[in-house]
């Protein structure tokens, strides 16, 4: 009980920053300001300050959906930070922050519904006794980092495409980056992740085959929304590359392909679960 | 201060009038030589397609040349009868020539306001006149001045902000499209002045390549030329536009030249997912409007760029007041410095005349009373004859100093010389 209630100050710290970093973001659109853009700069190092200490002082176990959730957070978190100072006039913190928060929030809200016990000490998967399963981890990390990369450019995307529809004058509103830049970077983000999901996927399904102990688990939530996902990254390259459907359409499943990740992530894992491989 | 602006602009004078008023090189050369050495004045003349105007400082105790002077002068230069210039010149002096001047440089008395290109021409108009030596301490001041309050017009208010052209709003779109152009093709179909104005601005973003199509391959090859483009011909519309990424129209074409079916039936598969932005500038319109869909074709006609020109343009006109107020403070202060650099003299020579006649009125005074006095005590009679003076002189300095603020501290200065005679 004791280690939910910190983990929920620590959790409510940097969410928090974020927040405010994201608040602070949304008044300059309303107000431009350079003194709202560097407090809220401030703000958003704070966060990220306090997120990367807990995570180097707690090791949160990413095969937890606790865990897994907070290394996501905090990788975009840093993606958030290199876009304010990469494209300062864009409005990129309001499209990046409320993923992070939202993953924090996620985060914070299934710890309490995991083993508490795994957030201490070293965890299974950073012993070195796994190796497999760390691979396994890392592979569906990374790729998670790509699907949130591309929700982010499909979201601005959709934005920038129904401005554009509309004809919005460009000097009336905020800046957001170009078709051809958020195509690009949802492009990119699909082509990444896309490989290291499946390998990831093909190491986990070769785990569960060799430990005869998690064969029940083959029907479980987190492996099924996986392999949803993973249907759906398979539909979105073979559009992108296989036929010429309208970018716009592309956005939506890259942001579909999003809501399965998050209900993958936020689902228990069988080798958490099971405590192996 | 003796200044005089005196001109005419697109509100007193016709085109015509001013076209025939315009300074070539060779006639600006002979108008900085002949103006100050016919008037003994300081000269710059400023001359864009919206105004011709002549600005000229004399030394206060002359007269200032006068509008019937200039009018004489430019008909001289220009072969134009006097009567036909006479009525449309404006003359302004002193402090207002100021304020004209720094209006005119921060934009303010642009047809399109808060438009940059007027600060250049005033600079260059500036350093033309300096070069030609026709300028001297008073307009030395100035045009510098000008330059720095339209920086700071432009700085402190968003009179600047937003492309109030149609062919500019164009590249606002474009690069919501867009991020980078060395990669992309331009196609320019037809020769319309629109499609030029645009093109032009389109070309500062350096595509890798113009394509030019037209009905007429004459018209097309001439104007492949001036951008050096690539004509295809006419019956190769489909294949330009699928190589195309931005697209200018301008045809005088009756009917659509590019109807959806058309260009679903044989640009469209061709093209994949490449975006397309459309440009069109014709009435009627070149391109059928359902082709915009905001995602791979972006089409915005010449309505859509004259609304943006139009909200940008009111924009700039809500920053107007702020504009003003700091054109108001920076006249008055340049009025204020210019008059007391004026008065430095004036008060210098005050000084030194009451100086000698306090002087001449103690020193004999204090002889006939050594050794009747203590030193303490002539020391006091020299302090009082000392504070009597500085009391005497506090008023005419505070009223010059008062007077520099306004435009009449000339004025009061000449009275001063004359009332103490310092003109000797």
């Amino acid at each position: 009980m004791t280690a939910i209630l910190l983990k929920g100050i620590y959790h409510a710290c940097f969410g928090l920053s974020y927040l405010v970093a994201l608040l602070l973001e949304l008044g300059r659109l309303a107000r431009p300001a350079a003194a709202w853009r560097a407090v809220a700069l401030a703000f958003g190092v704070a966060g990220l300050a306090a997120h990367t200490f807990y995570i180097v002082a707690h090791k949160p176990d990413p095969a937890t959906p606790s865990g897994s959730l907070l290394i996501l957070a905090w990788v975009l978190a840093l993606f958030f930070l290199y876009g304010t100072v990469h494209h300062a006039k864009q409005a990129w913190a309001v499209f990046v922050l409320p993923v992070v928060i939202l993953l924090v929030g996620m985060s914070y809200a299934l710890f309490t519904s995991d083993n508490p016990t795994l957030d201490l000490g070293v965890p299974a998967w950073a012993s070195g006794e796994r190796f497999w399963g760390a691979v396994h981890g890392t592979l569906i990390l990374f790729a998670a980092v790509g699907v949130s990369v591309g929700f982010v450019a499909s979201t601005m995307y959709l934005v920038q495409a129904r401005r554009l529809r509309n004809k919005v004058n460009p000097g009336r509103v905020v800046p957001l980056l170009s078709l051809e830049k958020l195509e690009g970077m949802n492009r990119r983000a699909v082509t990444v992740a896309f490989p290291l999901l499946t390998v990831g996927l093909l190491v986990g399904t070769l785990l569960l085959r060799h430990d005869h102990s998690l064969s029940d688990n083959w029907l479980s939530p987190k492996v099924l929304t996986t392999a949803g996902l993973w249907v759906v990254f398979l539909v979105l390259v073979y559009l992108r590359y296989g036929t010429s459907v309208p970018p716009r359409q592309l956005a939506w499943l890259s942001i579909l392909a999003f809501g399965f990740m998050l209900v993958s992530l936020g689902t228990a894992h069988p080798f958490a679960e099971g405590g192996r491989p | 201060m003796n200044l005089r602006a005196i001109g005419c602009n697109v509100e007193s004078a016709p085109v015509e009038l001013r076209e025939k008023l315009a300074f070539d090189a060779s006639k600006l050369a002979h108008a900085l030589t002949e103006l100050p050495a016919r008037y003994g004045a300081e000269a710059v003349v400023l001359g864009t397609c919206n105004r011709v105007e002549v600005y000229l400082a004399r030394p206060n105790e002359q007269a200032a040349v006068h509008r019937a002077l200039v009018a004489e002068f430019l008909a001289e230069v220009h072969g134009v009868p006097t009567e036909a210039i006479i009525g449309k010149l404006y003359e302004l002096g002193d402090a207002e020539a100021v304020d004209h001047l720094f209006r005119v440089a921060a934009g303010l008395d642009s047809v399109v306001v808060g438009e940059s290109q007027i600060a250049g021409q005033v600079k260059d108009a500036f350093e033309a006149a300096q070069k030609a030596q026709a300028t001297g301490p008073l307009l030395n001041a100035l045009f510098p001045a000008a330059t720095r309050v339209s920086k700071r017009v432009r700085t402190e208010t968003k009179i600047a902000d937003g492309h109030v052209s149609v062919s500019s709003a164009a590249v606002d779109f474009v690069r919501e499209v867009f991020d980078t152009f060395t990669d992309k093709t331009v196609l320019v179909i037809g020769a319309g002045e629109m499609g030029r104005l645009t093109l032009n601005h389109i070309r500062e973003l350096n595509p890798a390549r113009v394509l030019v199509t037209n009905r007429s391959p004459e018209r097309a090859a001439a104007l492949a030329a001036e951008y050096g483009g690539q004509v295809i011909p006419w019956e190769q519309l489909d294949e330009a536009l699928v190589q195309a990424d931005i697209v200018l129209s301008t045809t005088g074409a009756p009917e659509p030249i590019v109807p959806r079916k058309w260009f679903d039936a044989k640009v469209r598969p061709r093209r994949g997912n490449r975006l397309l932005v459309v440009f069109d500038m014709a009435v009627p319109r070149d391109f059928d409007p359902r082709l915009h869909d905001g995602d791979r074709v972006s089409v915005f006609n010449v309505d859509d760029l004259n609304r943006v020109a139009d909200q940008a343009a009111a924009a700039r006109r809500k920053h107007l007041p702020a504009a003003e107020a700091i054109i108001a403070t920076e006249v008055q202060k340049f009025v204020h410095d210019w008059n007391r650099r004026k008065d430095g003299p004036v008060i210098g020579k005050l000084t030194t005349e009451l100086d000698k006649l306090r002087e001449a009125m103690v020193s004999p005074l204090l002889g006939k009373l050594k050794g009747k006095l203590s030193a303490a005590e002539m020391e006091q009679i020299e302090v009082a004859f000392r504070q009597f003076q500085n009391k005497v002189l506090h008023g005419p300095i505070a009223a010059l100093n008062e007077a520099s603020r306004t435009d009449h501290g000339g004025t009061l200065r000449e009275a001063l010389m004359k009332l103490f005679g310092l003109n000797g």
